[in-house]
């Protein structure tokens, strides 16, 4: 079941004879600390594996590190609207993913330059500012001059004033993580224009907003720090910090043999009622223009879903009643423009109009997917 | 008599309850609770089914005429801090005792909330959209987060009284 690959590091790899689970393994190691790799690259697979140690592992006694990265996504927090923090249609251009967590706090971008760490423990021994300890100490360890600090917010400045990362958590029936970002070498062009987001103006929620920050990667004050040996300070500083003696296990999270039930919790985060039918109800409110003609649009959203559509357009532009229709259409509809396309498209087909109307209504249509 | 005033005031789910609480050995003291609670509670609104129950993990539920509310408690929102948001389940959910219902975001973490019986939740405490400070300036009043239906009124009973939820909290902060 271990692959030693040296004296402080192993792989967990399946067997035929595999009878035990990670949890098991764990508990035969005895160690009161572990630290964790992952093997995998995506974030669904790493936001399931942090789903699925609090529920299967044993933290009442025991408290786990666990370090990861991701190819380029967003995440945003538990409690937030996707569509006031990011520019969808920018990510979906660039194919870079959504995901929410389910921590709470704000939006971020990941890439292989971040690096991702969540400290597992009992409720009782939650404590951000210790962990947060690990990570700056780690740093000053490599580069003593480094100039970086925790804040009350648990954001991490370096030189007092670019973020370098930010922190959130969560509390559940006995146990509680905290995660934290580190802005090693991000692309940062991409960060900023993905995290800028094109409709908040348009928008009206109570959902928890992001605090922008100025940021900066490690990288750029410097150039020789790199994530690996930054992961390996940290893993070190974490083992000094709470007098552990643990080796780092790499763990791959698609194993569901090693980690039954996370296929399963790594599904349940990829759906779109999970990313974006959990946004907390808002309402858009947005003027398209089409044709010369302002249309105010008014739209109440629920769960993702279109739950009261209103339009003000001109009568002498398009009758009352195809007007009704069409927001009678997008009524309990999805608000995701793939699918709002695919019902205007049926409405157009179903509906018999003149082509005037129809060139009228495809370009309604275009306006209405655009502030999706 | 005091039968068909039972079923005439309980909800659905409590009725269908009943035939349990007959069934069940009526000489335990549960049992014996149980029955003079809905005996008693649907003409006076007795202390007994008014009275706030604790759950291990601070949430606090108050059944009035089978409609069981639940909040946190005084120790959980001081412990949470500011509440910035309140995200609740949807009238119509089914929840077993335990099963997670939700979570409250402050500026500790989110803390996820668990249901204390089984039942439906019937209402949400949409106050709490606008204002969710409530939870911390009025935990057992206003800040009251759902409402929901009694499946399993013998569940109250495993739940911890006043006193009990006070002896619990001095152990823990010990």
């Amino acid at each position: 079941m271990v692959l030693r690959l040296s004296n402080r590091a192993c792989v967990l790899s399946g067997s035929a004879r595999l009878k035990s689970t990670l949890s098991t393994y764990f508990d035969e190691m005895g160690k009161a600390g572990i630290i964790l790799k992952s093997a995998s690259t995506g974030i669904f697979e790493n936001l399931a594996l942090e789903d699925w140690i609090p529920d299967r592992v044993d933290l009442q006694n025991r408290s786990m590190l666990l370090l990861w990265r991701n190819s380029p996504v967003v995440v945003i927090g538990r409690h937030q609207n996707p569509w006031q923090e990011c520019n969808l249609p920018l990510m979906r251009r660039l194919g870079i993913p959504l995901a929410r967590r389910r921590s709470g706090g704000g939006t971020v971008f990941h890439d292989f330059g971040n690096i991702n760490m969540t400290f597992f423990t009992s409720k009782k021994k939650y404590d951000r500012h210790r962990n947060l300890k690990v990570v700056t100490s780690a740093l000053k360890a490599l580069r003593p001059d480094l100039d970086v600090a925790a804040t009350d917010r648990f954001d991490i400045l370096l030189n007092g004033h670019y973020k370098i990362s930010g922190t959130a958590a969560k509390l559940g029936r006995t146990s509680a993580y905290h995660h934290c970002t580190l802005l090693c070498s991000v692309d940062r062009s991409i960060l900023s224009s993905v995290l800028k987001s094109n409709t908040s103006e348009v928008i009206k929620s109570n959902a928890t907003p992001s605090v922008p920050s100025p940021v900066k990667n490690l990288l750029d004050v410097d150039p020789t720090l790199d994530s690996n040996t930054i992961m390996d300070a940290i893993a070190s500083q974490y083992s000094n910090e709470f007098g552990f003696d643990s080796p780092v296990i790499t763990v791959d999270p698609t194993h569901e043999g090693l980690m039954p039930g996370i296929h399963k919790m790594a599904q349940d985060l990829q759906t779109w009622e999970w990313i974006y039918g959990r946004t907390p109800k808002f309402s858009v409110c947005s003027s398209i223009v089409v044709d010369d003609v302002t249309i105010k649009l008014d739209m109440d959203i629920k769960n993702g879903a279109v739950g009261q559509c209103a339009m003000e357009i001109p009568e002498n532009w398009l009758p009352s009643e195809m007007v009704n229709e069409f927001t009678s259409t997008l009524n309990g509809s999805n608000y995701c423009p793939n699918e709002t396309a695919v019902l205007m498209a049926a409405f157009m087909r179903t509906v018999s109009m003149t082509a005037d109307v129809a060139e009228k209504i495809h370009r309604l249509c275009a306006g209405v997917v655009s502030v999706m | 008599m005091a039968l068909c005033t039972i079923l005439r005031c309980a909800s659905g789910s409590l009725t269908s309850s009943l035939p349990r609480l007959s069934n069940r050995n009526a000489r335990t003291p549960a049992g014996l609770i149980a029955r003079t609670c809905y005996k008693r509670g649907l003409s006076t609104t007795t202390r007994f089914c008014a009275a706030l129950k604790f759950t291990d993990k601070h949430e606090w539920v108050r059944v009035d005429s089978g409609v069981a509310t639940v909040g946190i408690s005084n120790f959980a929102q001081e412990a949470l801090g500011d509440v910035v948001y309140c995200g609740l389940p949807e009238v119509g959910t089914k929840l077993a005792q335990s099963d997670e219902f939700g979570a409250l975001e402050s500026v500790k973490a989110a803390s996820e909330l668990y249901s204390p019986l089984m039942g439906e939740v019937t209402d949400v405490n949409d106050a709490l959209a606008d204002n969710p400070g409530l939870v911390n300036k009025s935990c057992y009043k206003d800040g009251w987060l759902i409402k929901m239906t009694v499946s399993i009124p013998e569940e109250l009973d495993g739940l911890m009284d006043e006193v009990a939820y006070e002896r619990y909290i001095k152990s823990i902060e010990d």
